[in-house]
């Protein structure tokens, strides 16, 4: 019995140290490559990044490298997905901003054995059509304009804001599948309550997003709900309501506000009550679950059987302060304060 | 009459003239609004001053495709060189900043010899690049105190329930037309553009006359961010991206010709009113606002024609 007690844990000792050896034996390191859309000109980044060194730390036989783009051009992610599929990484973690352009260099990288993780946004086709990969980790686009929209009427009913009349989706990008899923959960749920639903490209130069969606708010008189598919872009929005005397903060006249994000910007701007909810799809996991997947996958070929849903969570003057705290310790209170533009 | 008819900004007054009717007919309610007004001029002086720069650079015979991120550059200085240096102090050296990309911009077309439109898309990389690492790639905002520093609302805030941006342009605006129209150096830039040979063998140095007015250029770009952003202190990388093309656009169709030594700074301004209150209208018709880039498009194009007719009709080769 003690033989076999020994035989076991040897054998257990042995294939736990396996895979650490050949990695020694190789002299090579596995590389995942992150192939992101969120650009250092977004402050979400800082939360992919930081999770990606505690992964790195963790798994120290790892590179785990970060590419992005600042200027929103689905061609030019295309161009650096391509250029990171061409280096022969061990894995890729990729949003699938658009599926038709992302379809061909993914389908040739995961048919030429890489495996891919979709993070962020997915391919939202049905899953016979969909890009085979692995599976896929971040919030639902839809259902985080859904919950905000639902957040919005349960406050209606509360008598705290106004019920919509007419609701402007404004997004910074025209050609992004989740900005487009994000307003088209906000329009089922306003819609819905019968409300007139309109989305608005307001480009992400901030002078000429202003001038766009006041032009928009002068010509629409009935919009009372703006919804600002980007977190950065709720200071903007609040900011052209409150000159045009729209009464923008919360409160039951006037224009209300709501955001996505939990960064500094959204948060400061519900606790201020310039912003009536904003959410938090779970950023942090979104940087780390992929690698950690595509991590088992490659050493021992494990393949989760369904999407891995991080979001979307409502932040909203109940907790806000808990969500202040924990973007404070992770942004540090130096770029915190910085970055809140209110 | 007919010195109107052969200004180089009647293009853009016919252009003016015909919106203005136009607009009336379909939206006379929605587009005589003093809210309506006032946003479209507001932006129309932004656009103004990073046009006029774009009008003296055209004028040359040259172009400048740095002026939005030069725009952005200078604005992202003004709102983070300002706890170190005060409001006026991070005036001064975002203009600084911004004179010295004119400069570098101009001596390497000068005495580079190299083409302005190579330079100056290196000038947008380069300006865009250090916007993102200096501001490492986060918003950055203005302290309380500087948001109500005198500087600061004088240059962002509103005079007599006008915003300060529209005054700004307009005392601009005369001034460079003055510059332009009124002095040694004016005629020196129209003739560096209008006949280059010309002007050398009269003993123009061309080559200053057009690093200076690259300089220029900056600089209005430059104090344009400025006023942006004292208006409203957030920073955004993106901040003045594609603006290059509208500014381009507005001095064009202001009557601008890009074979040089013809154009006109007040056209410059009425090209940036058009492009901009065809934005706000469009939307205001319920049009998808991407729309805009097409209408500008077509716009532009139709100017360009109608400018060239205009010039060969005064007897000017283009």
């Amino acid at each position: 019995m003690m033989l076999k007690s020994r035989i076991l844990a040897a054998t257990a000792l042995v294939a736990m140290a396996l895979p650490g050896l050949s990695i020694a034996q190789d002299g090579e390191k596995l590389r995942f490559v992150v192939v992101s859309h969120i650009g250092s000109n977004d402050p979400n980044m800082n939360w992919l990044t930081m999770a990606m060194d505690e992964f790195e730390k963790k798994y120290p036989d790892v590179d785990a490298e970060y590419i992005s783009t600042n200027n929103y051009s689905v061609q030019e992610h295309v161009r650096l997905l391509e250029q990171a599929i061409a280096t022969r990484p061990d894995g890729i973690a990729v949003p699938i901003v658009s599926p038709d352009a992302f379809e061909g260099p993914l389908r040739r990288a995961i048919e030429s054995g890489i495996p891919v993780v979709a993070f962020n946004i997915p391919d939202g086709r049905p899953t016979e059509d969909r890009i085979p990969y692995l599976t896929y980790v971040g919030g639902d686009e839809f259902l985080t304009g859904k919950r905000l929209g639902e957040y919005a009427l349960e406050q209606v009913e509360a008598g705290a804001i106004p019920a919509p009349t007419g609701v402007v989706c404004a997004s910074h990008d025209s050609a992004h599948e989740g900005l487009k899923q994000r307003c088209a959960g906000m329009r089922e749920v306003m819609e819905g309550a019968g409300a007139k639903f309109e989305e608005l490209f307001i480009g992400a130069e901030p002078a000429t997003a202003r001038n766009t969606l006041q032009s928009f708010l002068s010509a629409n008189t009935d919009t009372n709900y703006i919804f600002t598919v980007a977190g950065w872009s709720s200071p903007w929005a609040w900011g052209v309501a409150n000159d045009m005397g729209l009464k923008p903060d919360v409160d039951n006249e006037g224009i209300t506000v709501l955001t996505v994000d939990e960064g500094p910007v959204s948060i400061e701007g519900v606790r201020n009550n310039h912003i009536l909810a904003t959410n938090s799809q779970g950023f942090w996991l979104q940087g780390y679950a992929p690698l950690e997947w595509l991590y088992w996958n490659t050493k021992f070929g494990y393949a989760p059987q369904q999407d891995i849903l991080t979001g979307p969570i409502v932040i909203n003057k109940d907790n806000a302060e808990n969500w202040a705290e924990l973007v404070r310790n992770v942004f540090g209170e130096e770029a915190y304060n910085q970055q809140n533009t209110w | 009459m007919n010195n109107l008819v052969r200004g180089q900004s009647f293009g853009a007054v016919i252009g003016v003239a015909l919106m203005l009717v136009v607009f009336s007919l379909i939206d006379f309610s929605g587009w005589w609004r003093s809210s309506t007004l006032s946003n479209v001029v507001h932006f129309t002086a932004i656009l103004g001053l990073v046009a006029m720069g774009q009008a003296l650079v055209i004028m040359t015979k040259e172009i400048d495709l740095s002026v939005g991120s030069v725009y952005g550059l200078t604005g992202v200085a003004f709102i983070t060189l300002e706890p170190k240096l005060g409001v006026p102090g991070s005036v001064l050296a975002a203009l600084a900043i911004a004179a010295t990309v004119g400069l570098l911009q101009g001596l390497l077309v000068v005495k580079g010899k190299l083409p302005s439109m190579i330079v100056t898309l290196g000038g947008l990389f380069t300006a865009r690049g250090l916007i993102y690492v200096w501001t490492g790639g986060t918003v950055q905002n203005f302290s309380e105190a500087a948001r109500g520093n005198w500087f600061t609302r004088l240059l962002g805030g509103e005079w007599f329930g006008v915003e300060a941006a529209i005054f700004w342009m307009i005392g601009l605006c005369i001034a460079l037309n003055v510059m332009l129209w009124g002095t040694r150096f004016g005629n020196q830039l129209l003739a560096t553009g209008g006949s280059f040979d010309s002007a050398e063998s009269r003993g123009v140095r061309t080559g200053r006359v057009k690093v200076v007015t690259f300089m220029l250029c900056s600089l209005l770009a430059g104090f344009a961010g400025i006023l942006t952003l004292a208006d409203k202190p957030q920073s955004h990388v993106t901040l003045g991206e594609l603006m290059e093309l509208e500014a381009i656009a507005a001095a064009v169709i202001g009557g601008c010709l890009l074979s040089g030594g013809r154009g006109s700074l007040v056209g410059a301004v009425l090209g940036a009113f058009i492009i901009t209150s065809f934005r706000y209208e469009l939307i205001a018709l319920g049009a998808p606002s991407s729309w805009f880039i097409t209408f500008v498009g077509v716009v532009l194009i139709v100017a360009v024609i109608f400018n060239q007719n205009l010039a060969r009709r005064a007897g000017h080769s283009v």
